[in-house]
């Protein structure tokens, strides 16, 4: 009942920006989460890190703006920092979570594996309208792929959730993966201006947890 | 070596503050010195005089100490953290979030003193204005 959906949402001061998104960053170690959360919407390609003094305390989160149909819409992105490594995603990291990119990596079977134990996880300690996608990431390996595409488009079929295949090295998709979370998190709140087009609902694209109930939480 | 490299530093801030100033306020972009990721939009920060300690950006040496970095003084001032158009946070240290560039994640670029409210500095010295 208590929708975060709508809780975690800052209304525009000063018309500095419209909503915020909370998006977190799920998956197996080594697959690539860090890499692809900060590869995401950036307008270069310089990423190769200095040596800086802040990795070595690590990253706790990062805001990107972006602007999606006339929209100022704040990303907040998180990423685990390596919680997974001991099986505690915690409800906590979870909490408020708009929407979930889980990432496998296409080289490595035993994280495509996990996906369904990911999947279930994030059933357990998410929202129920929480916006899901499913990332094959280092898709530039092609030599030492183990994942063909269309396993990853039959388990995120299987699932109702969209799924990409991304490199954040090569810097392929990644933006376009964020941006089309971003759009279906957008898509779930009523359009206020008819400049946009009018709150429209996708077939097929629903997620399994039926999130139109959210929409008589607001007002 | 390091407190002569600030000084000279702050003192060629303090020479082109003006032009960096509308009503207080930012007159310019702030934008990543590396990699030219906007930070915050003009107008969207106050100029304030604090020290603040940050660690340096480059490390000198393999076995430079943690701690071991410069006192600044003039800082860009943000209230809410969703004002900055990118931006990243470190882990908590101390009571502290540094604050890195979110595309290339150079930094420490400001910080937020977690006792000090929501107040979050970024250093002049450590931005572009565009």
């Amino acid at each position: 009942m208590p929708s975060t959906l709508i809780s975690s949402v800052s209304e525009a001061r000063d018309h500095v920006y419209d909503y915020v998104f909370k998006l977190i960053v799920i998956g197996d170690c080594y697959v690539g989460k860090s890499a692809v959360a900060s590869t995401c919407c950036s307008n270069n390609n310089q990423k190769s890190r200095w040596e800086v003094y802040v990795p070595t305390i690590g990253i706790d989160f990062k805001i990107k703006t972006v602007e999606l149909q006339g929209k100022k819409i704040k990303l907040q992105i998180w990423d685990t920092a390596g919680q997974e490594r001991f099986h505690t995603i915690t409800t906590s990291y979870y909490r408020g979570a708009m929407g979930i990119m889980l990432v496998y990596d296409i080289t490595q079977e035993k994280t495509f594996e996990n996906i369904a134990k990911w999947l279930r996880n994030i059933q357990e300690h998410a929202n129920e309208d929480v916006e899901k996608m499913l990332l094959g990431n280092k898709c530039d390996m092609e030599d030492k792929r183990m994942i063909s595409k269309e396993r990853g488009e039959t388990i995120a079929k299987e699932n109702g959730i969209k799924f990409m295949e991304t490199s954040a090295k090569s810097n392929i998709n990644v933006e376009t993966a964020f941006m089309t979370l971003a759009e279906d998190i957008l898509k779930k709140y009523p359009q206020k201006d008819a400049s946009s087009s009018p709150g429209s609902i996708k077939p097929g694209e629903k997620d399994p947890g039926g999130g139109s109930g959210s929409k008589g939480c607001c007002s | 070596m390091a407190s002569e490299q600030s000084d000279c530093a702050a003192s060629s801030e303090a020479n082109d503050l003006s032009s960096l100033l509308e009503d207080g306020k930012n007159a310019k972009h702030l934008k990543c010195e590396r990699c030219g990721s906007t930070i915050l939009r003009k107008g969207d920060a106050v100029h304030v005089k604090k020290e603040i300690f940050l660690p340096h950006m480059k490390k000198k040496s393999e076995n430079q100490a943690p701690d071991d970095g410069e006192t600044l003084t003039d800082f860009w001032l943000v209230k809410d953290m969703f004002t900055f158009e990118n931006v990243g946070f470190s882990n908590t240290v101390e009571n502290k979030k540094f604050l890195i560039c979110a595309d290339c994640e150079v930094g420490p670029i400001g910080c937020q003193d977690l006792a000090d409210a929501i107040n979050l500095y970024v250093a002049l010295s450590r931005v572009k204005h565009e």
